[in-house]
Parts: C-alpha cells; sequence; structure tokens
C-alpha cells in the first residue's frame, strides 16, 4: 500500500476501500487544571489496514491520542472519525468493543485467570463457551503461550513480559478491526519481540487490521510501521511519513536529531533484497554457492550486511524458500547498488 | 460456686443468651452491611470522565456520610438506645436498630476505601474493553474490593457484640442480661458467676463469628487475590 | 491496601487530599460548637417542667461532667501511658512470639464487653469496689488491648526496606524508632487509638452502674424519669466530648509528626 501512503493528508480521495480507517482532524486535548495542551491541533489519518507507530519523547502525548481515538479521553477541540464516522456519536462502549486496546500499565484483572481475562469482550458479546474456550486457546498459542500451562495462571503468576502478552491477547479476542496499542511489547526481551515482531507482520499480513502502536524504539517503529508518525513534546506533530521517508528525508532538525545518527544503516532495514539487481553467482569459480554464507530472499540489505561482518566475507549468496541461490551480493558493489536505487526509487 | 461448675449447672440458660447474642448481632451487622456496602456502591461507581460536577456531587456526600457516620459512633450507646425507646419499644428491635447504627461508619470507610483503591490500570484497561460502569462495578471493582469490605465487616462485628451487652439495660437480648441480672444481685450466690459468664460469653460469641467469616473469606475471595 | 483494625474518625477521610490542613483542625470544634449550640437553642425554646429544670441545672450538669472528665482523662492517660511503650517494645524484632499473641487477642478483645468488664471489676475486693478507682480500672482494662494492638500493628506495617536503608546510612536503633519507624506508623497508630479513645468516652457512661457517677447518672435519670430532653442533652454533651477527644488526639497526631519528621 506504499504507493498511497506518502501523502497522509491526500489518501481520503479515491476508492471507499482506500478511505482511510481513522481521521484526526484540528484534535487538541488540554487536562482540566493545565495550560499546556498535551496534544495540539492534531491532524492525522490512518489508512485502513495500515499499522501507523507513534513515537516520540516521554510526555509528548501518545498515549493520549490514544485513548481519544477510543473516548478514554475526550478531545478538547476538534473531531475524530472511524470508519467515517464521528466517534462522538456512538455509545462508547460498544465502540469500544470494536476497537482493541492494549493499555501501557497492562491492566489485567488480578482476579481472573490468564483465560478469564482474554474472554472477557468474548464474554461480553455472547459467546459461547466452545467458541471463546477456542478462542482463548488459540490466542495463548499466537502470543507463544503455552495454553495449557498458561490458561489457568493468575496475573500475578506470570512475568511482566508474559503479562504484556496477555494483554495482547485481550484485545484482539473478539478480531477488532482496529487495534490501539500503547508499548506492547515493552516489557519482552529481544529476542521474544523479534519472534513477536514476524509473527506480528505475517497476521497482518492476512488479518489487515488497522493498527496504532505507541513505541519507544525507532528500531521497532521503522521495523513494523507502514507510517510512523513523530510527536514533539507538547502533543504536536513532528513528521508524519513512511519509515523510509523519516530516515532519508527528515522534515526538521527535532527528527533529524530523534532519528539520530545511524539513520543510514538503519535505512538499510527497509531496503528488500528482491528488489535490488543481484549478482550472478559465477558457477565454475570457487567459492562456489555452496560454500557462500547466505540470507533469504526475503530479507533486508541490512542482514546481507550483518551477515557478510559477521562471517567477516566480502560476498554472501542470496537464497530462496527452498534454498535455491537466485544471485549473489557483493560488498563492493553493494553502495553502488543503493546509489543506483536512491536515484531510480 | 465456682464459675466452672455455675456454667455446668446453667448451660441451657447460657446458650440461650449466647444464641439470642449473636443473632441480634448478625441482624444488624447483615442490615449494617447492606446499608453501608450498597451506598458505598453508589458513590463509588468509577465516573465517567464527562459530569464533572455530578462526581463533585457525588464525593462530597461520600465524605459526608463517613462524617455522620462517624460522628454516630461518639454517641454512647446507653444513650443511643434510651433514645430509641420510644421508636421501637424495648427488646429487641431497638437494639439491633442501634447495632445497626453502629456498624455503619466501619463498614462503610472499608467499602468506600477498598472500592477506590482499586488499581487505576486495572478500571481503565475494563473500560478500553468496552465495560459499562455498571458492569464494572460488578466484574471488576467489588471483587476486588471484596476482601477490604470483608474485613470491615469483621471488625464492625466485633465492636457490635461487646455493645450488644448494653442493651440489656433495655430489655434487649442477649448475654448482657446476666451481666444485668448478676449486678442487681450483687453480694448474693453466683452474682459475680453470671457477670463472667456473660462478659467472657461475648469473647464466644465473637469466635463463632470469626470461625463463620473464615470460612465467608475462603468461599468469596477470589483466588488470584487471596494472599 | 489494607484497612486494618478499626479506623479514625471524622479528620481522616478528608486527610486523604493533603491540603486543607488548617481547616481540619478547626472542622472539629466548629461542628462541637454548632451542634452545642442547636441543642442549647432547642432546649431553650422548651417550657421545661421541674423535673427537668432541676436534672438540667447548670451547676447539676456541670458536677457530672467533671466526674465524667476525670474519669475519661485519666483512663486515656493510663491506657497511652501503658499501651504506647509496651507497644513500642512488642514490635522489636526479639518479642516475635508475644507479638503474634498479643496481635491476636487484642483484635479479638474489641468484643470484650466493658459493660461486663467494669462490673467485674467492681466486683473484686478492695481496694476495686464500686467507686471511680475500678471504673478508671475497668476502661483502662476494657480500651488497652486494642491501642496496644494498633501501636504494634501501626509500627509493624512500616516498609521493612526503610527501616533497612536506615540502618544502612548508619542510624542507630534508637534513632531509626524515632526519626523513621515512629513517624510512618503514627498515622496508621493514631486512626486505631482514635476510636478505642472516643468509645472509651462513651463507655464512661456505663461507670454510673458501679458508682463511678458521670453523665451516665444523668441519662439514667433522664431514662427512669422518662424526660426525652433532659436525655438528648447528655447524649450531646458525651458525644460532644468524644470528638473533642478525638481532635485532641489529631492535634497531638500532627504535633508528633511536625517534631518528628
Ligand atoms: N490525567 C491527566 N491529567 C493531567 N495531565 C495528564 C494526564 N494524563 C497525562 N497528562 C499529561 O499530558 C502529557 C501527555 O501525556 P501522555 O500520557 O499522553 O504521554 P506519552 O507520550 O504517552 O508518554 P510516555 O511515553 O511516557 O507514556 C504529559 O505531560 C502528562 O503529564
Ligand atoms: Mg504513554
Amino acid at each position: 500500500m506504499s504507493e498511497t501512503t506518502t501523502n497522509p493528508h491526500g489518501i481520503a480521495e479515491g476508492h471507499p476501500d482506500q478511505r482511510p480507517m481513522i481521521v484526526l482532524e484540528g484534535v487538541s486535548k488540554t487536562y482540566p487544571g493545565q495550560t499546556i495542551p498535551a496534544v495540539a491541533e492534531l491532524d492525522l489519518a490512518v489508512p485502513r489496514g495500515s499499522i501507523v507507530m507513534l513515537v516520540g519523547p516521554s510526555g509528548c502525548g501518545k498515549t493520549t491520542t490514544l485513548k481519544m481515538m477510543n473516548r478514554l479521553i475526550e478531545p478538547t477541540t476538534g473531531r475524530i472519525l472511524l470508519d467515517g464516522e464521528d466517534v462522538t456519536g456512538v455509545n462508547a462502549d460498544q465502540l469500544r468493543r470494536r476497537i482493541g486496546y492494549v493499555i501501557q500499565q497492562v491492566g489485567l484483572f488480578p482476579h481472573f485467570t490468564v483465560g478469564e481475562n482474554i474472554a472477557v469482550v468474548p464474554r461480553m458479546l455472547g459467546w459461547d463457551r466452545q467458541r471463546i474456550r477456542q478462542r482463548v486457546d488459540e490466542l495463548l498459542e499466537l502470543v507463544g503461550l503455552h495454553p495449557r500451562e498458561f490458561r489457568d495462571r493468575y496475573p500475578r503468576q506470570l512475568s511482566g513480559g508474559q503479562q504484556q502478552r496477555v494483554g495482547v491477547a485481550r484485545a484482539l479476542a473478539a478480531d477488532p478491526p482496529v487495534m490501539l496499542m500503547d508499548e506492547p511489547f515493552g516489557a519482552i526481551d529481544p529476542v521474544t519481540r523479534e519472534r513477536l515482531h514476524d509473527e506480528f507482520l505475517e497476521i497482518q499480513r492476512t488479518v489487515r487490521k488497522t493498527i496504532c502502536f505507541v513505541t519507544h524504539d525507532l528500531q521497532e517503529a521503522i521495523k513494523l510501521g507502514d507510517h510512523i508518525a513523530i510527536f514533539t513534546a507538547g502533543g504536536r506533530l513532528a513528521q508524519y511519513d513512511t519509515p523510509e521517508g523519516i530516515l532519508s528525508r527528515p522534515a526538521n532538525d527535532f527528527v533529524a536529531e530523534f532519528v539520530g545518527s545511524g539513520a543510514a544503516v538503519r535505512r538499510l532495514h527497509l531496503i528488500a533484497l528482491s528488489t535490488l539487481d543481484l549478482d550472478e553467482i559465477a558457477t565454475g569459480s570457487s567459492p562456489t554457492a555452496a560454500a557462500l554464507v547466505t540470507v533469504p530472499l526475503s530479507g533486508s540489505v541490512y542482514d546481507a550486511v550483518d551477515a557478510m561482518l559477521d562471517a567477516q566475507t566480502s560476498v554472501v549468496a542470496v537464497v530462496d524458500d527452498d534454498g535455491q541461490a537466485v544471485g549473489a551480493l557483493r560488498w563492493n558493489t553493494l553502495v553502488e547498488k543503493l546509489q543506483l536505487r536512491g536515484l531510480h526509487p | 460456686m465456682d464459675p466452672i461448675s455455675y456454667l455446668r449447672e446453667n448451660v441451657g440458660t447460657v446458650l440461650f443468651y449466647g444464641e439470642q447474642h449473636f443473632l441480634v448481632v448478625l441482624c444488624a451487622i447483615a442490615l449494617g452491611s447492606a446499608i453501608s456496602i450498597g451506598f458505598a456502591l453508589l458513590v463509588s461507581m468509577d465516573a465517567g470522565s464527562q459530569r464533572w460536577s455530578l462526581d463533585w456531587i457525588v464525593g462530597a456526600v461520600r465524605e459526608g456520610a463517613l462524617v455522620v457516620t462517624a460522628a454516630a459512633l461518639t454517641v454512647p450507646s446507653l444513650a443511643l438506645l434510651v433514645l430509641l425507646l420510644p421508636l421501637f419499644g424495648l427488646g429487641a428491635a431497638t437494639t439491633v436498630t442501634a447495632l445497626t447504627i453502629y456498624s455503619l461508619y466501619t463498614v462503610l470507610r472499608n467499602s468506600v476505601a477498598g472500592l477506590s483503591s482499586v488499581d487505576a490500570s486495572v478500571l481503565e484497561s475494563a473500560k478500553g474493553l468496552g465495560m459499562g460502569r455498571l458492569r464494572r462495578l460488578i466484574w471488576i471493582q467489588f471483587p476486588l474490593a471484596w476482601p477490604v469490605i470483608l474485613n470491615g465487616i469483621r471488625v464492625a462485628t466485633l465492636i457490635d457484640v461487646a455493645i450488644a451487652a448494653v442493651a440489656a439495660l433495655v430489655r434487649g437480648p442477649g448475654l448482657g442480661q446476666l451481666v444485668l441480672t448478676g449486678l442487681s444481685r450483687y453480694g448474693a450466690a453466683n452474682a459475680f458467676n453470671q457477670v463472667l459468664v456473660g462478659t467472657l460469653g461475648c469473647l464466644v460469641v465473637a469466635a463463632v463469628f470469626e470461625i463463620f467469616y473464615a470460612v465467608v473469606e475462603r468461599l468469596t475471595v477470589p483466588r488470584g487475590i487471596r494472599v | 491496601m489494607s484497612v486494618g483494625g478499626v479506623p479514625g474518625l471524622i479528620t481522616v477521610s478528608r486527610r486523604r487530599k493533603g491540603m486543607r490542613s488548617y481547616a481540619d483542625l478547626l472542622s472539629t470544634p466548629l461542628i462541637v460548637l454548632l451542634g452545642g449550640a442547636a441543642v442549647a437553642l432547642w432546649v431553650s425554646t422548651r417550657t421545661l417542667d421541674d423535673i427537668e429544670a432541676r436534672a438540667l441545672q447548670p451547676s447539676a450538669i456541670l458536677s457530672d461532667l467533671g466526674q465524667h472528665l476525670i474519669l475519661t482523662a485519666y483512663s486515656t492517660l493510663f491506657v497511652i501511658v501503658i499501651a504506647v511503650p509496651l507497644g513500642i517494645l512488642l514490635s522489636r524484632k526479639g518479642a516475635r512470639r508475644i507479638r503474634n499473641v498479643v496481635l491476636a487477642v487484642g483484635g479479638f478483645a474489641q468484643a470484650l464487653p466493658p459493660y461486663g468488664v467494669l462490673v467485674l471489676i467492681a466486683f473484686a475486693p478492695a481496694p476495686f469496689g464500686f467507686n471511680p478507682f475500678s471504673v478508671i480500672m475497668g476502661l483502662v482494662a476494657a480500651a488497652l488491648l486494642p491501642v496496644l494492638r494498633n501501636t504494634v500493628v501501626g509500627l509493624r506495617q512500616v516498609d521493612p526496606a526503610l527501616i533497612e536503608a536506615a540502618r544502612g546510612m548508619g542510624m542507630s536503633g534508637r534513632a531509626t524508632l524515632f526519626r523513621v519507624e515512629l513517624p510512618l506508623a503514627v498515622p496508621v497508630m493514631m486512626a486505631g487509638i482514635r476510636v478505642a479513645l472516643v468509645l472509651n468516652v462513651g463507655t464512661a457512661v456505663l461507670a454510673t452502674f458501679v458508682g463511678g457517677g458521670g453523665l451516665g447518672s444523668l441519662i439514667v435519670r433522664a431514662q427512669t424519669l422518662n424526660r426525652p430532653i433532659v436525655l438528648v442533652t447528655a447524649g450531646a454533651i458525651v458525644a460532644a466530648l468524644a470528638l473533642m477527644v478525638d481532635w485532641l488526639a489529631g492535634v497531638a497526631e500532627r504535633l508528633v509528626r511536625a517534631r518528628t519528621s
């Protein structure tokens, strides 16, 4: 969908399916008794079926923005449209059952078991027992918790990261079309987090939910986001763009500094190997393809470079899903290829 | 006669008074708890963010009720009992009413404290999942506050068991009758034993209540929050 | 959070909100004054018959009030002087065994009827008997265990990590007690103590049945003469007294906290 998305405010026109799922128009929030708004004059359109990552320094209004979308907080001014409908017009509880919400502090119900926590929304929607039970087990599997082991535990018997995953499963329970996730993977170790990211993207490829995702981790934002919204303190939007756009064309000094040094290296994540013209592997000569370090075609240039440095070699073989070599990538020619790609995107 | 043989000879009477004592306190506590908990639920319903002024009024009513019920605790039991006499007559009704009044504050305060101490993030996630006010109250707030509320009921019961002894002065039922009889027969045989048995009998009644509450706690406090 | 023993009285709920400390201090005397004025006004608008007028003579009321004050003051004083230091001792590490017994018995002792205790002590041989001395002893006996228990509970609920931190900074055991433990324990301690003391004022009414005098005799007279107006007056005076004791305890609490922290 990245064709339609470089200009988020232009998406509104066209095909009904291209109509954004969530639209914020001039939304501000000033908490009672405060003079500085937590969110100021925010315009934001979240395209249907895409993931928007909200990043920014602590206290810049990310959580506030999320909570206004499901009306946990009412905006001081402005309008919020969900699927073209003004949210202030609908019953807040009904609205929230259609929007999965993963709260920053997890907020599991301590007197419910893991299974009961996940079953809350299905129960409210009146599903039958059998279906609820199936769904609970399915979701536990999904977030990498063994149902048999975890279903009947209580939240206090889980680690922080496990609690977070139950929180995600709970929000997903009734399969809502929209998800609001406030730092859902904050307390999870890098390895598990990496795995959850992959699964998350895998699921998203098929279910196409509209997701607003708050994170402090730029890496996470780049990996998961179709778009990234970078906030400055005081709840202003500094830049709203694709990850590529953020990394290569920071709109201002704040974004540049936020992205920080290493933007070029980070950008390598965004370049899929499949989009590069790979060198041929000379069949006759040694080293043969079999002897080369391999990276999967589905990976990014970042993975390829990582593999090269790791193996201290200047060439890697790119292999497809069946393990067949489709080409080689050489250190010497890499920069050229990137330049070329930069000129003709 | 020593207290033990007195007790042995009058088991029936003592048991009768003890049972009365228990029942009177039970009635009062049931009534007082129902009133206090019901009221606490009404004024502790997790507020919506709008309707700011209504929440302010609810808060004022809550604090006001705490002050009034606390003040009721300062009225001496004898005065309250006598004051209620014209309304309810001699006997059980006056006693139960007075004991109910004395139980209000402790239960109310614990209920309000318990209901308002429920973790904000838990309530917010309940809201975020689309639970309405009432459902949040019943599914989340009340079960989580219940151990604190139950503790309030326990303490109120202990206080009421002690105060119930005074009710004998307005012909109220219970072990106070033994104390009163003993006092009026000062110097006579067994007068001391009657007072002693009446006084210590209250502890036995309290013990029965404690066992009762231990069982209730086992049965009603959700396993996930049992300490 | 646990709301353990009997909670504190009127000002407690409001103090949660932090501010308004002086408004707090003034509210109880104000309530007492207003209530007193209301009762006085009500009495003055009624035409009193002979019996009522005699019972409500200021001199008669004052003498009853004086006796009542003496009973409550002495018993309160004794209870605090005995129970608080004892509670502090019991809260030390070495006293674990006895402490657990006291905690269990102390909670339970709230169910011990002061009425019975007073009569029992009056029945005891000299120097006990039907006299003010045994009334005071009876009141002390009734209030002692709850206050003791609340002292211990208040001190024990102080976060052990804080005590450890204080010791780690090189504070002596005594300094830790006075600078860390007591200031942190005072609110919880006082909550329980104040209720015990308030109930004590009400209990002193029963002194009249065992020769102790006090405002209880006014109440009993009102009952036997069937004069509600006398009853209400007497009840209101006792309630006002109880509120003032609660208030004094609150002031003391604040002084202790200001001194120690
Ligand atoms: N209920 C509230 N009342 C008053 N001010 C609030 C409230 N909630 C948040 N704020 C303020 O609004 C601003 C934005 O808060 P918000 O929670 O949206 O930040 P955030 O971007 O989610 O931060 P973090 O990354 O630390 O979670 C902060 O300055 C915060 O202090
Ligand atoms: Mg936040």
